[in-house]
């Protein structure tokens, strides 16, 4: 484990203000989810959330600790490009506004993304899906539990697994709690925490540094960080938004949301959202430009943002991060904890294992999912550093990278190719998850998404032109709520 | 069965030498596992000290324009940004005489060529116009 010589935040304030703010969300939690009787209430917040949540719940959820912690990162290591190209990330919100409005024009009583795929193309690609997402969803909870160590580590010098679990513990619990509505209603006070606080930061760090001083020095240090041919940070702009646009379009975080919230909100619920969330990761990130104009060591690369905003606010940044990142970590990892055990709950407890389970059985599940969770989050997080992949935030998050850019086209094609063959759905997932893999270890992390979304891309296409196989839109509609698992294979239009 | 006899006092001296040679190896500052290549400009060194150290860049290897580039107690530092090159790495305890340095490592950086990028660019480029025809031309037909 990295450790720093002096930590910034005195232990005594850290423990303070994650007691604070755990008893903050916890509450929240147990109060905004006082009204969840059924599985739909936990689930999918009685369906009727209105434009002014929603596009909040969408621009925090998707402000995750991988914004506020990685942006700096990838700023340190691919610069100015590296910086922008993160921002990227914000047309993965933009483009899913007209997804979410086609995607509840088809499946009005839908639960998860799993469901979709199940109906659409029938149990294999299904199970192929399901892998993908789990892959997915659990690489990204590990990342954030790992972030949340890292911060705590990083400015209180609290040990990285006790931290980790902290925060790890508090998400579970609000999120076992409240459901859906607690997560949409905490993402909410959430979101005006992170946008002011990033503000402050950014608008800080210039203040006290200076734009000449931070260009110079990285002119004498660092000198490709600035260069516009920078070869990775060119090969990772593409990558990252199509990751970005993976990671939207096929995940049940935003399914869920699509599905809770109500008619004809979903479209400018993600529009505003994606516009909102764009400047955030520049703002984030700019702040490590100004590493070596400070004189900064940076042990990981992974705990960059935290230590310039120490050291250019002292206690005070220090604070102020602790509570930007606590609330975009909270926000994240309890929409991610929620959507997960809705997916696992519908598409392998319901789907595979009790296919009769009752409303009433499916949310005790839903709870049990949610503990489980949390557990093998913690359990693969403890090992951050010692296993390969789990290195840091940003080679862990993209190496999911090649899974989720593989489910763009199977989502698109699903969504809008009448025609779209299914096996082809199941191949463009495994070979781009495939390829996109290779990629990853024999090239670099940077073009992991990119490959997967190419090779996913041209199986399908290539697979749908060959072997058109048509389908009946309607069917969306009328097996979404009660069709058992299992069984369903792809009906063709007559 | 082989058995194996050592005199307890012939046993003590040999412990006692092996820790006099491990002694001067274990206090000085040594890079853990450094990288060799790098095709991204950046890098992590890990090193292995008891105590605070100074760690030296340079480009030569004779190391005459070698400057300090970290020196305190942390045991790692992030390098990025670093043009195509050859770069040098050295180390010593911070107490140690200035002369003193225990442990050197170079580090070839080589970019990816221009063309590859710019071909994961274009290829980047063309999946996602690909992917914004398809949701403008893509209202449902049937």
């Amino acid at each position: 484990m990295t450790a720093l010589e002096e930590p910034i935040l005195p232990t005594s304030v850290a423990w303070g203000l994650l007691a604070a703010f755990s008893i903050l969300w916890v509450a929240l939690g147990a109060w905004l989810g006082r009204r969840n009787y059924t599985a739909a209430d936990h689930m999918l917040a009685g369906r009727n959330v209105g434009l002014a949540l929603a596009s909040a719940t969408a621009m925090a959820t998707w402000v995750t600790a991988n914004t506020t912690m990685t942006a700096p990162q990838l700023a340190l290591e691919l610069g100015v490009w590296g910086m922008l190209g993160y921002s990227l990330g914000a047309l993965g919100l933009i483009l899913f506004a007209p997804l979410a409005r086609r995607i509840r024009e088809l499946m009005p009583h839908g639960f998860t993304s799993g469901d979709f795929i199940r109906l659409r193309y029938g149990t294999f690609t299904w199970r192929v899906f399901l892998g993908v997402s789990l892959i997915y969803a659990f690489g990204w909870l590990i990342s954030m539990a790992m972030a949340g160590g890292v911060l705590i580590n990083a400015l209180a010098g609290i040990d990285y697994r006790v931290g980790m679990t902290v925060i790890l513990t508090v998400c579970v619990i609000y999120t076992l709690l409240g459901g859906l509505r607690a997560v949409i209603g905490t993402d909410f006070i959430q979101t005006v925490i992170i946008i002011g606080g990033a503000a402050f930061l950014a608008w800080m760090t210039i203040d006290r540094v200076g734009f000449e001083a931070i260009h110079f020095d990285l002119m004498e240090e660092r000198p490709e960080l600035l260069s516009l041919l920078f070869p990775a940070a060119i090969m990772f702009l593409f990558n990252n938004l199509l990751f970005g646009v993976g990671e939207i379009f096929h995940s049940n975080v935003w399914w869920s949301r699509a599905f809770a919230f109500g008619r004809n909100v979903g479209f400018r619920a993600y529009l505003l959202g994606g516009l909102l969330w764009l400047p955030i990761p520049i703002v984030a990130g700019f702040v490590a430009l100004a590493t070596p104009a400070l004189g900064i060591n940076v042990p990981a690369a992974d705990m960059v943002g935290p230590l310039v905003a120490a050291e250019v606010l002292g206690l005070t940044g220090a604070i102020v991060v602790f509570i930007v990142v606590f609330a975009a970590l909270a926000s994240s990892l309890d929409s991610l904890l929620a959507a997960t055990s809705d997916l696992v709950t519908r598409d392998i407890y319901r789907g595979h294992i009790h296919p009769q389970a009752s409303q009433e059985a499916q949310l005790r599940a839903t709870k049990v999912i949610v503990v489980l969770l949390g557990l093998l989050t913690w359990l693969a997080a403890s090992y951050r550093g010692e296993v390969p992949v789990v290195g840091s935030l940003a080679a862990l998050l993209y190496f999911t990278g090649a899974f989720v850019a593989s489910a763009i086209w199977p989502i698109v094609a699903g969504l809008y190719w009448r025609r779209a063959n299914p096996q082809a759905a199941a191949w463009a997932m495994l070979l781009g998850s495939g390829l996109g893999l290779a990629s990853y270890f024999m090239i670099g992390w940077y073009v992991a998404a990119l490959v997967g979304a190419a090779v996913s891309l041209v199986v399908m296409v290539a697979g749908t032109w060959l072997f058109p196989r048509p389908f009946d839109w309607d069917r969306l509609a009328r097996d979404d709520h009660d069709a058992p698992a299992g069984r369903d294979t792809p009906e063709v239009a007559t | 069965m082989l058995r194996l006899a050592v005199h307890p006092v012939r046993f003590l001296l040999l412990v006692l030498a092996l820790v006099l040679l491990a002694g001067p190896a274990l206090a000085e500052p040594r890079f853990d596992d450094p990288p060799e290549h790098s095709a991204d400009g950046g890098f992590t060194l890990h090193w292995e000290a008891p105590g605070a150290v100074v760690l030296e860049r340079a480009s030569g290897p004779d190391f005459d324009d070698a400057r300090v580039i970290y020196e305190g107690g942390d045991a790692s530092r992030v390098i990025s940004g670093l043009p195509d090159g050859e770069y040098r790495f050295r180390l010593r305890a911070a107490d140690a005489d200035e002369d003193a340095w225990s442990d050197r490592i170079t580090v070839e950086v080589e970019h990816h060529s221009l063309a590859r990028a710019f071909g994961f660019f274009a290829v980047g480029a063309a999946v996602f116009l690909v992917l914004i025809f398809a949701l403008l031309r893509g209202r449902p037909r049937g």
